[in-house]
């Protein structure tokens, strides 16, 4: 799965990009971690997913038919629909290692976005400096993005707990003055 | 977390030379394992600091946690708010420095304060020997306890000891028996001074029991068991010796001419003497000398008026101090006439290097006490004025007459603003070592010693008090010592106490050496089988393998 393109982007600037997704409503999860293929790879975090019409003017409509119904009947408006998403850049490589910082150049468009490796999520999530990318989101709940992007790389460390204590003491000092949303996170990662 | 071989403890935050430091405790380590009295060590830029810990705190970096604190079951949140939002502030006196690059030199007082963010560490077992000595380095360093949370011997440097007054402090059942004991045994196992103890309880001289500890309920050896021929045991009551199966060397008789009238004045309290009735004693001593007191105590109270007119003093007044001064007759040591004089007797012993305790027996009251320290020591002390004036003379290393430290109990009868002036013990207090003599006062009480003493006190042993009286007045003296309030206040009732003053070079909380075989055997003491070994060792060296 880890080979096979996600997407491609479609749109992109210095701090986030957009991407279609190869597949119907397949789009990598809310706060996973993405890579944009280049000799220069590109990471990112998902923070926003939708599935639309293509026609920008046109609403889809409902059918008041089950999923496999509709494909019996009328496989044709599938093909008008298309699922898109939306990722923070968190970083990229050089050299054979991990920046933690934003790339000089945004991804380039019609690259291809492939979900990340465990191995890289290792990498990338060693050190706690993604949190402050997707503290800068605003078209998502941060608590939501932020608690669902440490549950995924919690998930890629075996039950590792003293990860989660970590990334909480690296946000106390990220938000330290909202506790709320501190134990809203802290909530929402410690069910995992 | 190590660094540099030792185990971090924080980093400095804050603080001042005057004020004391602030550290950040690390988060590995816990709050708890921060007592006050705690010696650290902190690795400034170029030099290293010697504190120890006055004070713990717990902080945050924001107050709502403080209004919404994570319940039991959030695991998690308090984990992640240990040591980042939540935290423990230590408060650290810098008390020496020594220079990073010259790891030799010598520790000296502390003139600045280490850079921001510099590491605190524990104390090893170097820092602590290089501060306070160790006896294998020198033997004018005796082992007397060790840091509340190590294991290195803390020595104190008896050579300064002897050289001023000192104090053993602490509230009552706070092991100041236990000290003292501890003090002379080393005092007379490193041969560093003669001591003379006035021994109200007859607790030093033979076994006493053990009143906590291991061995509570036990025996302890007492001075006599431990050293042998090197201590002399002198009894007021030889039957209560006799009854503890004591072996005294001496009992102690004074004669009624002995007694002057300074050895009454400061009695006053004791046997409710007014103020005229010192005057009316000066008159009978301006008429019959030395013997005023046994010419008072054999008048017949019918003859007190002719008495009086005679030597033209007030006959009620004569009549009062005579009923007052009959309490004298009860106690048995006092005679008209002595064989053997107890002062020559003791200085005999003083000059061979025998040290003396005296046993009060049944004798314990505090008028007899009083009575006895001070007409004993008011006359051993004007022989060794006399010596120190001989040897001044002289300047013969041979006449230099042997340091002499006084051991009293209950210290502040003696010494209290109105008595310090009256009896010898003020004087011997005030003019220091210039005579050779110095005191170790022990005392439950010291806020009733005069200021004036307390100053000049030279180290000070205290165990745990409470009374903010007791703590101000031990802290006389010592300046800028509010921090040590804290330190005093939280010392264990037992076996513990703070050491400040000359003999060690930073005030520091000890856990006191036990005082059980081991340290039996530490002063050379053997019993059993090996003193048997020892004996044949002894007879084989003598007179050769046979």
């Amino acid at each position: 799965m880890y080979d096979e393109e996600v997407g491609e982007v479609i749109g992109s600037s210095n701090t986030e990009f957009i991407a279609e997704s190869t597949l119907l409503h397949q789009s990598p999860p809310f706060g996973s971690f993405i890579k944009v293929k280049a000799r220069e790879p590109i990471y990112g975090v998902v923070f926003n997913a939708y599935t639309h019409s293509l026609e920008p003017n046109r609403l889809a409509i409902a059918y008041h038919r089950s999923e496999q119904e509709l494909r019996d009947e009328q496989p044709q408006i599938f093909e008008l629909l298309k699922t898109k998403f939306e990722a923070v850049i968190i970083g990229y490589e050089s050299n054979g290692s991990i920046r933690h910082y934003l790339p000089p150049q945004p991804p380039r468009l019609h690259s291809f976005v492939y979900v990340c490796h465990p191995m890289e999520v290792r990498r990338l999530t060693a050190r706690f400096w993604f949190l402050r990318f997707l503290l800068s989101v605003e078209k998502a709940p941060r608590d939501e993005l932020i608690a669902a992007a440490i549950r995924a790389a919690y998930a890629v460390r075996q039950g590792e707990r003293s990860f989660l204590v970590q990334a909480g003491k690296a946000l106390v000092k990220l938000i330290g003055d909202d506790y709320e949303m501190l134990a809203s996170i802290l909530h929402r990662i410690q069910e995992s | 977390m190590l660094y540099k071989g030792r185990r971090r403890v924080g980093v400095v935050v804050n603080g001042s030379l005057i004020g004391g430091l602030e550290m950040k405790l690390d988060e590995w380590y816990s709050v708890e394992d921060v007592r006050a009295g705690k010696f650290v060590v902190i690795e400034g830029e170029k030099s290293r600091f010697f504190c120890m810990v006055t004070d713990v705190r717990l902080d945050t970096t924001n107050p709502q946690v403080l209004a919404d604190p994570p319940g039991e079951e959030e695991e998690l949140m308090r984990q992640v708010l240990h040591g980042t939002a939540t935290y423990g502030t230590v408060c650290l006196r810098p008390l020496l420095m020594m220079d990073k690059d010259e790891s030799s030199g010598e520790p000296h007082l502390v003139k600045t304060i280490p850079v921001h963010f510099s590491v605190v560490c524990e104390a090893d077992e170097e820092d602590v020997n290089r501060i306070f000595g160790s006896e294998a380095r020198h033997p004018r360093y005796f082992h007397i306890g060790r840091p509340l949370d190590m294991e290195t011997p803390i020595c104190i440097d008896l050579e300064s000891f002897i050289e001023r007054s000192n104090g053993i402090f602490g509230k009552t059942g706070t092991g100041k028996t236990f000290l003292t004991r501890l003090v002379l045994a080393g005092l007379i196992h490193k041969n560093r001074a003669v001591n003379l103890v006035f021994d109200m309880h007859s607790e030093y001289g033979w076994q006493a029991t053990q009143e906590s500890g291991p061995g509570q309920g036990g025996f302890v050896k007492g001075l006599k068991q431990l050293f042998g021929s090197k201590v002399a045991i002198f009894t007021l009551d030889p039957e209560s010796a006799r009854r503890r199966g004591v072996q005294s060397d001496f009992t102690v008789h004074i004669p009624y001419n002995q007694i002057t009238v300074e050895d009454i004045a400061p009695l006053a309290d004791e046997l409710n003497l007014n103020p005229t009735a010192v005057e009316s004693a000066y008159l009978i001593v301006n008429r019959y000398g030395r013997d005023w007191l046994s010419t008072l105590l054999r008048q017949e109270p019918k003859d007190l008026k002719d008495f009086a007119a005679d030597i033209g003093a007030h006959p009620e007044s004569i009549a009062a101090l005579h009923r007052k001064l009959k309490r004298l007759e009860k106690f048995d040591f006092l005679r008209e006439q002595v064989s053997e004089d107890a002062v020559y007797k003791i200085m005999e012993c003083l000059d061979r290097g025998v040290h003396v305790v005296l046993e009060f027996g049944q004798q314990s009251s505090f008028l007899c006490y009083m009575l006895v320290a001070n007409i004993l020591t008011r006359r051993i002390h004007d022989l060794y004025v006399m010596k120190t004036e001989k040897y001044l003379a002289s300047g013969r290393p041979q006449d230099k007459p042997k340091q002499l430290i006084i051991t009293i109990e209950e210290a502040h009868k003696f010494l209290n603003p109105v008595a310090a002036r009256q009896t010898i013990f003020g004087t011997i207090a005030r003019e220091m070592r210039k005579y050779f003599v110095s005191l170790l006062i022990v005392d439950q009480r010291p806020s009733s010693i005069d200021d004036e003493i307390m100053s000049q006190i030279g180290t000070r042993i205290t165990s745990l008090l409470n009374d903010e009286k007791d703590i101000n007045a031990v802290l006389t003296g010592v300046s800028n010592a509010s921090w040590l309030r804290s330190v005093l206040a939280s010392l264990d009732s037992k076996q513990q106490a703070l050491l400040m003053g000359h003999a060690v070079p930073m005030p520091v909380v000890i856990r006191t050496r036990d005082y059980d075989p081991a340290f039996y055997a530490a002063l050379g003491y053997v019993e059993g089988k090996e003193l048997a070994r020892k004996a044949q060792a002894n007879i084989a060296d003598l007179f050769g393998e046979g």
